[in-house]
């Protein structure tokens, strides 16, 4: 406990409240950095604002826009998320998503499924297909301990130069006039949207409804139970007895299969066709990275901060189109938003309250976790 | 016999640059703080290079600006990661968006025209990265900072209880990783391809990440590993005269774990991770 | 006291849609026109060479652009409704990537002029525009078999694609007229840009033997990097002269202010509407001067090979035993009238496994040539998709 003025701070596992408050303030902090960025490149901050608010939320058309980039962040976060409690750092998103992309692609086009069942084939093929990409990296890491961050990252290399060889060889599309793509996909592999917008539903209820679900299993199963025990104490986890094996495949399992649905949406919902791999995925699976790290370990979580990214993109957009700025100030603009974001998690450790000098120290209104011991000068 | 001196005097142009920035992160690592903003440092230190390069028509003075500009950059790293606490995976990617953006803003206009007086590409770096990494890797193992900075890493309360200013040491080895990133990157625009564009830098950041663990936080491993990622990267454009390309360009990934795998099966403990990379210390926690 | 959320949340609310209410638009008199780039305008290939020519519409015609760059196919469409959004009346789509999403923002703005660049879909409001190399390469092509000792000649591709193909397919004609004995060696990026991808294909092609380079990549590496080694280049898109002033020979550049100053006009003039662009199809070549032989802007040959290449004669059916540099002229003339009297890709040719794929009589039309997949012959390497 501190006392600042007439405020105390406490330290204790921080609310949601709070971190939402935090979190805002970090992103307006951020606002006022980035403001100097328009001011340098002779823009009226305030105007500059006013044009981004105005053209993300406001103009015809523009609020559907965030949410497009937010289904493929949304789906690769959660299962990162899970993937992350499990003290499994997958970097390989981006390979799992490619993977799930190849193996819709294949359905769609290579299968004689056809009709209603199209669809759920192909999420049903990405899904597995995902989390086949990310089965290698946790099989190396178990069975010889190979670090995980650097296969799964080899693994997203090898998925792009596979999808690469697809397109521009044996998966070239007849009626593609030799360019590097596969043919459109029949109709019925097509998702349907929201109409008047480009937001391909059935893939945002999936996200909503695994990062529910992905909820639900951490908090309420034996699985889930494992995982968190297996991500805090690796050793206590030992001693009760959880197969690591078993809850680390499982895991890695969900986690790409998750990459591989996001994999889906954008084929069956965005391009209808596969494509050069770069232009796919937009490093989506790198992006989730932050989503699920921003999460905090909370599935739930992944649904504003896939949003969130869904925002920042769109108002990277405004910034080239309505502002007229180079598209690498959307860079420069999402690297200060994170700084700012991730630099106030400290503040998150702290509860403000108002307690001015000579009242008695009030007791803490919920029950929080005990200060850890004050061997700390801030 | 010249066509394998040839392939691997080419692995040691490519290698040079991912050697100088895994030397690098391997120190910052080895402190405990993992810094995936080795793009955006590598990008700014370009940029920066081949300006400096360019107006006073030194290289080597525009790959000392380079250093000081990566070191920079590696400071806002440290003060997110050490001072703050926060999340190091997230700050290092924030420093690749702020690096590559503010390197493509501030580049404008710098492409289209050669560098006036580059650095022959295998003069300077390559022998002195080789060099260096010998030096840190015996700073490493066999002299008291190598101890400070391993403890460091693996253990900052024992650190600490030995009298350790854990913050400071990270601090240095972030900004040491910061400048070396930033002379890789002006390696790319002064002597590897002596010309500024936007984007020059490709990846190569993200494979120098990878090659920090591949060579197992050890400086001498990593001489070896850079050399056979630039050598494999180099095969899969020579071998494309007979195998199609894109089986070749996934040929150093995919070759990688298979060494990772093949290694490990044999693998000793001192192989591992730093035990404390990628989490914040705070005194009097444990 | 607790920070109540719900304040912070209202005072945030109330600061956005105030800002929202700030008039933000200033009314504009002139044509509005966006161009979508496909990649970085600090390139110094494609897309450089599209913003150039942007940059000169705005100083020559009484209009206002807007451009965004780097923009994934995915996104196109977006970008579109955004420039619309803006005000925008013609939009210019810079990549064949782009096509599909052109074609459904032409109908879903039946009242905006669209262009779209190196694609074959038109729409009563979406042109389509190219400038096209071919007989660029090919021309170069003539100067690189005159010019090779080891008779290898290389190519570094970034995707093996039609447009790719199609120049790579005209040098090597070109090489071979002059040169039958030569090679064309090849090497593919699987990039539109990476400067370590272009250096070590170049490396690895120096290695083969290869002593004059073209290239498809949008930076000079294989420029600067065959320099090193003395080796001779062509410049590609942009003017790379000056990177390597001792090697490099000629090359191929790009004006696509032509395209866009004589569409632009017949705009403003009426005559293009977006009700008359069904049939509207630049396909742009040195007749029209939307493209231009040269190292640099007015330099066709670097003066450094003139006489060697005066000195090199060749047989010709046409003109009888001539030296390569009058070839080149005689070519050029020819391909500068329209119609043109000369095109590389008149049959008969053979593809290098040796099927006719132009018989005696036919010349490629833009619709072969924009879907050309086969190998032309002398091409050595990979070549996927290979009928």
């Amino acid at each position: 406990m501190k006392q600042v003025g007439p405020f105390r701070l406490d330290t204790g596992e921080p609310s949601g409240a709070w971190t939402l408050v935090v979190s805002a303030a970090a992103i307006l902090a951020a606002f006022v950095a980035a403001g100097g960025i328009f001011w340098a490149y002779g823009l009226n901050p305030i105007h500059a604002y006013a044009v981004i608010v105005h053209d993300t939320l406001l103009a015809p058309g523009a609020f559907p826009e965030i949410f497009r980039p937010t289904i493929p962040l949304l789906l690769a976060g959660v299962g990162l998320v899970l993937a992350f409690r499990a003290q499994f750092y997958n970097i390989g998103a981006e390979g799992q998503l490619l993977a799930g992309t190849v193996a819709a692609t294949g359905v769609a086009l290579f299968t004689p499924i056809r009709g209603p069942a199209t669809l759920p084939a192909m999420f049903a093929a990405g899904f597995v297909a995902g989390a086949l990409w990310g089965l290698l990296p946790s099989v190396l890491k178990l069975r010889l301990n190979v670090n995980e961050v650097i296969t799964t990252l080899m693994m997203n290399y090898i998925a792009l130069y596979f999808v690469s060889w697809l397109v521009t060889g044996p998966w070239k599309g007849p009626s593609v006039r030799g360019f590097a793509y596969t043919d459109q996909f029949p109709a019925s592999a097509w998702l349907p949207l929201i109409p008047g917008t480009r937001i391909h539903w059935p893939t945002l209820v999936l996200g909503v409804v695994l990062a529910a679900a992905f909820a639900v299993l951490l908090a309420r199963t034996r699985l889930g139970f494992a995982i968190r025990v297996q991500g805090e104490n690796p050793e206590a986890a030992r001693y009760v007895g959880i197969d690591a094996l078993r809850t680390t495949l499982l895991v890695m399992l969900l986690s790409g299969g998750a990459a591989g649905l996001a994999g889906v949406g954008e084929v069956a919902g965005v391009h209808h066709k596969l494509l050069d791999p770069n232009q796919v995925s937009l490093g989506y699976g790198y992006t989730a990275i932050i989503v699920a790290w921003l999460a905090r370990g909370k599935p739930l979580a992944t649904l504003i901060t896939a949003t969130l990214f869904g925002l920042i993109y769109s108002s990277g957009d405004v910034m080239q189109v309505s502002l007229q700025m180079p598209f690498r100030v959307t860079s420069v603009f999402n690297g200060l938003i994170l700084f700012f974001l991730i630099g106030s998690e400290r503040l998150l450790a702290y509860r403000i309250r108002w307690a001015p000098a000579g009242a008695p120290a009030s007791a803490p209104a919920s029950a929080v976790a005990p200060s850890p011991p004050s061997g700390e000068d801030p | 016999m010249s066509w394998l001196i040839d392939v691997l005097i080419r692995g040691v142009a490519f290698g040079t640059p991912l050697l100088w920035g895994a030397l690098g992160e391997i120190y910052a690592e080895r402190a405990g703080i993992v810094n995936l903003g080795v793009e955006g440092m590598m990008i700014l230190g370009a940029f920066f290079a081949f300006a400096v390069a360019q107006v006073s028509g030194h290289p080597v003075l525009g790959l000392a600006v380079a250093a000081v500009i990566g070191g920079s950059a590696a400071l806002l790293h440290a003060f997110v990661s050490v001072t703050l606490r926060a999340n190091q995976f997230v700050s290092g990617l924030a420093l690749s968006m702020l690096g590559l953006g503010l390197a493509g803003l501030l580049g404008r206009g710098w492409e289209g025209s050669p560098l006036r007086t580059p650095l022959p590409e295998l003069s300077v770096l390559p022998p002195l990265g080789a060099l260096l990494a010998i030096v840190l890797w015996i700073l490493l193992y066999h002299t008291r900072w190598g101890i400070i900075l391993r403890t460091t890493g693996e253990s900052p309360a024992a650190a600490d209880a030995m009298g350790v200013n854990v913050s400071l040491v990270r601090y240095l080895a972030v900004i040491f990783g910061g400048m070396l990133a930033g002379v890789a990157g002006g390696f790319l625009s002064v002597a590897y391809r002596p010309s500024w564009t936007e984007g020059m830098t490709g990846g190569i950041g993200w494979i120098v990440v990878a090659l920090a663990i591949f060579a197992s936080w050890d400086p001498l491993r990593a001489v070896g590993a850079a050399l056979l990622f630039g050598t494999l990267f180099h095969l899969s454009f020579r071998l494309q005269a007979w195998i199609p390309p894109e089986p070749l360009q996934m040929m150093p990934f995919a070759f990688t774990i298979l060494v990772l795998a093949v290694t490990a099966r044999w693998g000793a403990r001192k192989w591992q991770a730093p035990e404390a990379l990628g989490l914040p210390y705070l005194r009097g926690e444990r | 006291m607790r920070w109540k959320v719900s304040r912070w949340l209202t005072a945030v609310v109330v600061i956005a849609v105030v800002l929202a209410f700030i008039p933000t638009g200033n009314a504009q008199q002139k044509l509005k026109v966006g161009f979508i780039y496909v990649g970085p305008i600090g390139d110094y290939g494609w897309t450089n060479a599209h913003d150039v020519a942007r940059r000169m519409v705005e100083q020559q015609l009484p209009v206002e652009t807007l451009y965004v760059e780097s923009v994934p196919e995915g996104k196109v469409e977006p970008f579109i409704d955004r420039l619309v959004g803006q005000g925008a009346k013609v939009i210019f789509t810079t990549s064949f990537g782009f096509m599909d999403g052109t074609v459904a923002a032409a109908q879903r703005y039946p009242n905006v002029v669209f262009a779209h660049a190196s694609g074959f879909k038109r729409a009563r409001n979406l042109a389509t525009y190219m400038a096209d190399f071919y007989q660029v390469y090919y021309l170069n092509g003539l100067m690189a078999g005159a010019l090779t000792k080891t008779n290898k000649v290389g190519y570094v591709g970034a995707f093996p694609i039609p447009e790719v193909k199609r120049h790579l397919d005209a040098y090597a004609l070109g090489v071979r007229y002059v040169n039958p004995q030569a090679t064309i060696n090849v090497r593919w990026l699987q990039d539109w840009f990476s400067p370590p991808k272009a250096k070590e294909a170049t490396q690895a092609l120096i290695a083969d033997g290869v002593d004059v380079f073209a290239f498809t990549e949008d930076s000079p590496t294989v420029i600067q990097e065959s320099a090193k080694k003395n080796l001779l280049s062509f410049a590609h898109y942009s003017p790379m002269y000056k990177f390597a002033p001792k090697q490099v020979v000629s090359g191929e550049l790009v004006h696509w202010e032509t395209i866009y100053l004589d569409f632009l006009r017949k705009v403003l003039a009426g005559k293009y509407t977006a009700d008359n662009l069904q049939d509207v199809d630049y396909w742009w070549l040195l007749a029209e001067k939307a493209v231009e032989v040269g190292a640099e802007p007015g330099m066709m040959i670097n003066p450094l090979f003139v006489s060697r290449l005066k000195s090199t004669t060749v047989k010709t059916v046409e003109f009888g035993t001539l030296s390569v540099y009058d070839l080149v002229q005689r070519r050029i003339a020819q391909m500068s009238k329209n119609p043109v009297v000369f095109d590389p890709f008149a049959g008969p040719i053979q593809d290098r496994k040796g099927v006719v794929r132009v018989p005696a009589g036919h010349t490629m039309t833009v619709g072969e040539l924009t879907s050309m997949e086969w190998a032309a012959p002398g091409v050595t390497g990979p070549w996927p998709g290979e009928p």
